[in-house]
């Protein structure tokens, strides 16, 4: 390696393409910034290449398989309905390559110069771009790390990408899997096992805790739909043991309890932590606060300890989610060309694109009660919305909470057809600090699963028209003392 | 764990260390206000990052420091810190407290500081260094409003006016508030102006000349530009011709060092340019104006004005001066000043209202013509009035015939 003496002057610096670093990239421009984006692999990062955009042309694919049998109850005959998941995967790679080209397009269009090749800090103000046998120095005022995390296997298991999977592995299959083991707490699992139960696979979920961190209500019906569908799950189970063979894998699990039980599959879904991708960085040469697990640590303007180099998305640790890696892209941006800006995690929406699909923003039932004490809780079925019927999807229920001594909304959580669309006006409401009749006066389209929140908000009050008596305002109870 | 002053934004690179308003001993919370301090530009409160009690205060109140000092130490053991959320330092702070962290971060545990304010207010107060947790709402359902952030400003800019107006008056406290009807802050930008006027008065031997100067020929000569679709303020042309005539005259540029009896003569002009703005006066400078074409002085005067009107100015854009202007002509009236020098600068100089007024011209006829007064002060330790007149002569001369500035052109 050669370190020219001649390094080449730069404005920003941002060391990885996904959507937090090319958010940022793109931001850092039209604020009239000279920005160096600097990538290993493609644009577009994980999310765009193997995360978000992957699983969810599986999901697209997965609620249209799910909508068959509705289709022929509404006289629409397909005569063959198979799947094929090879077109499937042609379709995915369409996308992904029209989606990093339009990447590209706009990174060009905003004039910000992309350097192929592994970055590495050399100094405060100075980084290499290692690219094969070339070696550049760059001199930089700002830097932007934006490298993201990988995935670890839980140390019971390991990946062999064949019949041990993990999300870089499981959207590229040739074949259905006959039986699919999924083992992990969060979306990503979710999104893994309702995919693949609707493509046809048998699904058997493992799990902690079960809730995969959802509202009580929320992960209550999510196990009623999944026992309706026969897909199976275990709770407050670990995996002791898998071991894979030709043509199945066999899992050990123990219960909370201390018993173990072998299931057998034909694939295991492992969804792993993630460990920050800061090897060969060189950020420890620049003494740059860490975390004990490796992630960077960031203030709210995403800046490091070192005051002009700036972390975004997965690097900074959790929630691992592209929502926040493009927030904190933009105010790292923003910061750097002299704006006062702020990234506030508390009503970040998580989605889930399963079938149906869930979305959450602000607090669970149980966390409102924890810090607030008394709270109102309005719950509002699907069954009970006209458009829901029509489309045949009146699984989900639609839940909000409220401040019982203030009225001021304090989450809002939805399983059902359109919950990832409807969580916006949730989050508008939470961020602007709304109150129970800020979400009650305005019109909600009718007919519309709109009407649906509109519901769950009046039965907050036991006024939903749709729910009967019985059904709602019978959680005012455990509001300790406090009338309607 | 130390509490260092860290840049509170707009480039700051040291503050006043005002009054603390904790204790060596004190318990505090997270959050909970430390210390005042005071930019150039702004009081802002420091508050604790984690929950503690305070060790040690390091600097003295009145002592000025730069960012990255250490002003207090707090001792945060896990005795105190019953809360894990607060229990991180600042700067992790909006990290959510993931209990599950190792299992991949799957669920967001959230613990809300809930702050009933729209993100627009949030703006407001963070643009002002406000934390939004120590002002009461009167909004409905006790709402924070933008009204009650901008009231908080103003209570609090008052109150540590009026704390330290009481410090300097104690022993008559009772009798001289006892008559005012109503208190203005002196501190922040206008304390800041004070204290330099005061500084240069009784510093620099101020001796100020007027002049009057004939500029119908360079109002000509900005409409012929025009009509060629350039526009270029007078002021860009006084500037240009300002550093045209210290160029001649560079005493007029340059710093006295009286312990080292030696003044030092600056070949760089950097021009700054007294700019009125609702806060009060401010000037942001132009640098190496006799590197710069009448057009990029231009824009870049026109920039920095605007800058300033919208208290955007960072402190690398408001320090390093040679030589101050002041342009009060298009503020209306004023025939003549005596404009304090902006210390430690030689001189400064005031370009007035321009009128039309009937003149005696070489050949004895009587014209209407375009007339400007201007005053310039200078410091009479490092030069003679003579000097100075040939110096605003040399500078009359480029304004009345524009044109001559071309045989400047390098």
């Amino acid at each position: 390696m050669v370190v020219g003496e001649l390094a080449q002057e730069r404005d920003v610096v941002i060391i990885g393409g996904g959507p937090g670093g090319y958010s940022a990239a793109i931001r850092a421009a039209q604020l009239g910034l000279s920005v160096t984006l600097i990538e290993e692999g493609e644009l577009g990062g994980v999310c765009l290449n193997k995360g978000c955009i992957p699983s969810k042309v599986f999901a697209h694919a997965a609620q249209k398989m799910a909508d068959i049998p509705h289709l022929k109850d509404i006289g629409i005959d397909l005569e063959n309905t198979g799947f094929q998941l090879g077109k499937l995967q042609n379709y995915k790679a369409k996308i992904i390559t029209q989606l990093r080209q339009g990447v590209e397009a706009l990174c060009k269009a905003n004039r910000i110069e992309i350097l192929r090749g592994h970055a590495s800090f050399l100094a405060e103000d100075r980084i290499g771009v290692e690219a094969g046998d070339a070696f550049e120095v760059y001199r930089f005022r700002h830097a932007i790390i934006a490298v993201g995390a990988s995935h670890v296997s839980p140390p019971t298991v390991s990946v062999d990408h064949e019949r041990i999977l993990n999300v870089d592995s499981i959207y590229s299959l040739e074949t259905l899997p006959g039986h699919l083991l999924v083992y992990g707490n969060d979306y990503i699992a979710l999104e893994a096992a309702m995919s693949f139960h609707a493509f046809g696979s048998q699904v058997s979920v493992i799990s902690d805790d079960g809730t995969f961190g959802l509202d009580d209500t929320i992960a209550k019906e999510l196990q009623r739909i999944w026992k309706k569908r026969k897909i199976k799950l275990y709770t407050r189970c670990q995996i002791e043991r898998a071991e894979s063979s030709l043509d199945c894998v066999a899992v050990t699990i123990r219960t909370a309890e201390g018993e173990t039980a072998t299931l057998e599959g034909s694939h295991l879904f492992v969804s792993c932590e993630k460990k920050a991708n800061t090897n060969g960085l060189g950020i420890e040469r620049l003494g740059m606060k860490t975390d004990e697990n490796g992630f960077i640590q960031v203030n709210r303007q995403a800046q490091t300890s070192l005051s002009h180099i700036y972390a975004i998305g997965d690097v900074t640790g959790a929630p691992f989610l592209a929502v926040k890696a493009i927030k904190q892209g933009k105010a790292a941006a923003e910061a750097i060309a002299g704006q006062l800006v702020e990234v506030d995690l508390t009503f970040l929406p998580t989605v889930v694109h399963s079938i149906p699909p869930i979305a959450s923003a602000g607090l669970t039932e149980t966390e409102a009660r924890r810090q607030y004490g008394a709270v109102r809780i309005g719950e509002f079925p699907l069954a009970g919305n006209g458009y829901a019927s029509i489309l045949g999807q009146k699984d989900g229920v639609i839940k909000v909470i409220s401040d019982a001594a203030t009225d001021v909304l304090l989450g809002v959580h939805i399983i059902g057809a359109g919950a990832v669309e409807l969580i916006s006006s949730g989050v508008l409401g939470l961020e602007m600090a709304a109150r129970e009749e800020d979400f009650r006066f305005p019109f909600y389209p009718h007919p519309s699963g709109n009407e649906a929140l509109l519901e769950a908000i009046e039965a907050l009050r036991a006024q939903a028209i749709h729910l009967a008596p019985a059904k709602q305002g019978k959680k005012e109870d455990h509001t300790k003392g406090v009338t309607i | 764990m130390e509490v260092k002053l860290h840049d509170i934004g707009e480039g700051m690179t040291e503050a006043v260390v005002l009054t603390y308003l904790v204790q060596k001993g004190d318990y505090v919370k997270a959050d909970q206000p430390l210390v005042e301090v005071q930019t150039d530009k702004m009081v802002a409160e420091i508050p604790a990052p984690a929950e503690g009690i305070v060790q040690d205060i390091l600097v003295r109140e009145g002592e000025t420091i730069a960012v990255g000092t250490t002003i207090l130490t707090l001792q945060t053991s896990a005795v105190v810190q019953p809360n894990p959320a607060s229990s991180s330092n600042a700067a992790e702070s909006f990290r959510l407290p993931s209990a599950n962290e190792e299992t991949g971060g799957s669920v967001l545990t959230k613990n809300i500081r809930r702050v009933l304010a729209t993100p627009y207010t949030r703006k407001i107060a963070r643009e002002h260094g406000v934390n939004l947790e120590q002002i009461a709402g009167t909004g409905p359902g006790g709402r924070i409003t933008d009204e009650d952030v901008y009231r908080f400003i103003e209570a609090k800019q008052t109150k540590s006016a009026s704390s330290a107006a009481a410090l300097e008056a104690a022993p008559k406290k009772e009798n001289s508030s006892a008559s005012a009807t109503s208190v203005l802050p002196f501190c922040g930008r206008r304390k800041q102006i004070a204290k330099k006027m005061a500084q240069s008065l009784y510093t620099i031997p101020h001796c100020t000349h007027f002049e009057e100067v004939d500029v119908t020929e360079l109002i000509r000569f900005r409409e012929e530009l025009k009509q060629h679709d350039i526009h270029i303020s007078a002021t860009a042309f006084f500037i240009k011709a300002l550093s045209l005539s210290l160029k001649q005259f560079p005493i007029f540029n340059a710093r006295l060092d009286e312990e080292r009896e030696e003044i030092h003569l600056y070949a760089e002009h950097h021009i700054g340019i007294a700019v009125d703005t609702e806060d009060g006066l401010i000037v942001p400078v132009i640098r190496h104006v006799e590197r710069k074409s009448l057009r990029e002085i231009h824009e870049e005067a026109k920039q920095l004005t605007k800058r300033a009107q919208e208290n955007k100015l960072s402190v690398s854009e408001i320090t390093g001066s040679t030589f101050t202007i002041s342009n009060v002509g298009p503020l209306g009236g004023s025939i003549g000043a005596t404009p304090i020098i902006n210390y430690p600068e030689v001189a400064l100089m005031a370009f007035h209202k321009t009128k039309k007024r009937p003149m005696v011209m070489e050949n004895d006829e009587i014209a209407v013509r375009s007339m400007m007064n201007i005053s310039m002060s200078f410091d009479h330790r490092v030069a003679d009035g003579a000097t100075a007149v040939a110096f605003t002569n040399y500078f009359v001369r480029l304004i009345e015939n524009p044109k001559r500035m071309l045989m400047e052109l390098v």
